[in-house]
C-alpha cells in the first residue's frame, strides 16, 4: 500500500531533478570562457547564438568558418528593397572570377522571425535561383536578430504591418568573421565589394 | 525600498479625534481598513520582484513614424528595476562571469573605453564610487548582466513609457513643473561626478532616476531613427533606409524626446560612453 506511494514520491523527485538541470544550463552571456576562445576578437563566429537554415538545420554562425562571406539582412515578403539587395549580391556572384566564386560565401539573414519559417526561406530560394553551393539563409528568434543587426551595424523596426523598414548594407566578412567592408546603399556596381574580395582572399 | 516598488503600506496617519464616541468609530474604522489593506499590501511586495517596481498596461506614442508605422504603440505591463545598475552590482557580475571583464574583453562586444574609470578588471577605485550608476558599458555587456540577472533590457516603447511619468501622473506630459525639471537637466552638462542612484524621487510607478541622471540603454536602440526633418536627411540616408518617408515628428514641444531619439540613432552596440547606462526589465 506504501510501496506505490514512495514510487510515486521518487518518480515526482527525479522527475524535479530533471527540470532544475535543464534550468541550470548556463544562457549565453555567462558559459566559460574557454568555448569562445578559438575566435579573434572581432569574429562574429564567436557569437552563441542559433539559427535555422532553410533546410531545417539548427547552426551558430561559426559554422560558416573558412570562407568570406557576402552578409544582408532582408524578409522574404519585402517588396521594395531587399529584392535589390539580394540582386546586387548575385550581381557580386557573378562577377566574382570562377576560383573565388566557389570560395565565396554568400549569407542572408531575415529580420521576420514570425513569418520567415525554414519552408518560407526554402520557397524564397528556389524563387531566387540561390545555389545551395554558396548561399546560406537562416532565420533566428527576435533577441538574437537584433543583435546580429546591432553587430553589423543595421537600423531596423518592424511597423503595423509586420513588414519591416531597415538599412540597406551589404556588409563582407573574412573567412575569420570578422568584418572588413561594409558597403550601404542599393543598386551598386559590384566592383568595389568584388575587388575587397579579391584583396582578402589567399591565392 | 529594498524590498520591492510598491509603496509600503502607510501607517494610518493619527486621526485625531475630538470626542471619545468618535475615538471608538474612528479606531474600529482604522483597524477595519487596516485588515482590509494589509493583504494587498502584502501581495503587492511579494508579486513585484525585490527593487523592481511594476509599470501597468500603457500606450507609447513613437515621436517618429513613417506612414506604416503604429501610431500607439501598445505597452503590456512589466517590471522595471527602481534604480540604475550600480558599479557594485556590476562588479558582481563581471567576478561571477570573467569573460565581461575589463582584460578579456572581445573588442566587437565593447570599444576600448570599456569600463575605463574602474581601477582594475576587479577593482572600482576611485573614480567608481559602489552606488553610483555604472556607465562606460555596452549594449552587449547591459544585455549580458539583465541575461545573468534573469532579466532583459526594457524596450524603448517601455522606457519612454515608464520615463513619461511624473512623480504623480502616469502622463507626465501634462506636468508642467516635471517638464521644466527634464528640460533643465537636458540643458545642463553631466556632472564630473555622478549622483549615487536613487537620488531623484519616484515617478508615478516608483521609479527613480529616469531623468536626472545618466542616459540608459534600451533593447531595441537600434530601431531609433532620425529621418526627414532632422540630420539624417541626406541622399545617402535616404538610400540606406527602406520603408516609407517619416510622416514627421508627432510632438514639435517634446525636445527631450528629440534629444533622446538623436543620442539613441548616434549610438553602436559596442560603443560605450561616460553618461550612458542602464537598468533592466522583466515579464510580468
Amino acid at each position: 500500500m506504501k510501496l506505490p506511494l514512495l514510487l510515486l514520491a521518487l518518480s515526482a523527485a527525479t522527475a524535479l531533478g530533471a527540470t532544475n538541470e535543464t534550468a541550470e544550463v548556463l544562457p549565453p552571456c555567462c558559459r566559460p570562457l574557454a568555448a569562445q576562445t578559438n575566435y579573434t576578437d572581432k569574429s562574429l563566429f564567436q557569437l552563441d547564438s542559433v539559427w535555422t537554415s532553410d533546410a531545417g538545420r539548427r547552426v551558430k554562425l561559426g559554422v560558416l568558418r573558412g570562407r568570406p562571406q557576402v552578409v544582408a539582412m532582408f524578409f522574404a515578403s519585402c517588396q521594395f528593397t531587399c529584392p535589390l539587395t539580394v540582386s546586387d549580391m548575385q550581381r557580386i556572384e557573378v562577377a566574382l572570377p570562377e576560383n573565388l566564386r566557389t570560395n565565396t560565401g554568400f549569407l542572408l539573414i531575415s529580420f521576420d522571425s514570425e513569418r520567415d519559417t525554414p519552408t518560407a526561406l526554402k520557397v524564397y530560394r528556389a524563387k531566387r535561383e540561390l545555389s545551395n553551393q554558396n548561399w546560406t539563409l537562416l532565420r533566428g528568434e527576435p533577441d538574437n536578430v537584433r543583435e546580429l543587426a546591432a553587430l553589423i551595424g543595421v537600423i531596423f523596426r518592424k511597423d503595423a504591418n509586420g513588414d519591416f523598414a531597415h538599412s540597406n548594407v551589404i556588409t563582407v566578412l573574412n573567412a575569420e568573421g570578422e568584418i572588413v567592408y561594409q558597403q550601404p546603399g542599393l543598386n551598386l556596381p559590384p566592383d568595389e565589394i568584388v575587388a575587397k574580395l579579391k584583396s582578402i582572399s589567399i591565392p | 525600498m529594498k524590498n520591492g516598488g510598491a509603496s509600503p503600506l502607510r501607517p494610518p496617519s493619527g486621526a485625531l479625534p475630538f470626542r471619545k464616541p468618535f475615538l471608538i468609530f474612528n479606531f474600529e474604522f482604522l483597524i477595519l481598513l487596516a485588515l482590509a489593506l494589509a493583504p494587498l499590501g502584502v501581495s503587492a511586495q511579494t508579486s513585484s520582484p525585490p527593487d523592481m517596481a511594476g509599470v501597468s498596461n500603457g500606450v507609447f506614442h513613437p515621436l517618429f513614424r513613417s506612414q506604416t508605422d503604429l501610431k500607439e504603440v501598445p505597452v503590456k505591463s512589466f517590471y522595471l528595476d527602481v534604480v540604475l545598475v550600480t558599479n557594485e552590482k556590476f562588479l558582481e557580475f563581471v567576478r561571477a562571469n570573467p569573460r565581461w571583464q575589463r582584460s578579456q574583453m572581445k573588442r566587437i562586444f565593447a570599444d576600448e573605453s570599456y569600463l575605463k574609470h574602474w581601477a582594475g578588471d576587479l577593482e572600482l577605485g576611485t573614480n567608481a564610487r559602489p552606488d553610483q550608476p555604472v556607465v562606460w558599458v555596452s549594449w552587449f555587456a547591459a544585455k549580458a548582466f539583465a541575461q545573468w540577472q534573469g532579466k532583459r533590457l526594457p524596450t524603448l516603447a517601455e522606457w519612454e513609457f515608464a520615463a513619461a511619468a511624473s512623480p504623480t501622473l502616469a502622463d507626465g506630459t501634462k506636468d508642467a513643473a516635471f517638464q521644466r525639471d527634464i528640460l533643465r537637466w537636458y540643458s545642463t552638462p553631466s556632472p564630473g561626478v555622478l549622483p549615487s542612484v536613487g537620488h531623484g524621487p519616484k515617478n508615478f510607478w516608483g521609479v527613480r532616476d529616469l531623468h536626472g541622471s545618466v542616459w540608459e540603454w534600451v533593447s531595441d536602440f537600434n530601431s531609433a531613427t532620425v529621418t526627414g526633418d532632422a540630420r539624417g536627411d541626406t541622399g545617402l540616408d535616404r538610400q540606406l533606409f527602406c520603408g516609407a518617408g517619416a510622416v514627421g515628428a508627432k510632438d514639435v514641444e517634446n525636445f527631450p524626446a528629440f534629444m533622446r531619439y538623436g543620442f539613441r540613432s548616434s549610438l553602436k552596440a559596442a560603443y560605450t560612453v561616460h553618461n550612458l547606462g542602464f537598468r533592466c526589465a522583466k515579464d510580468l
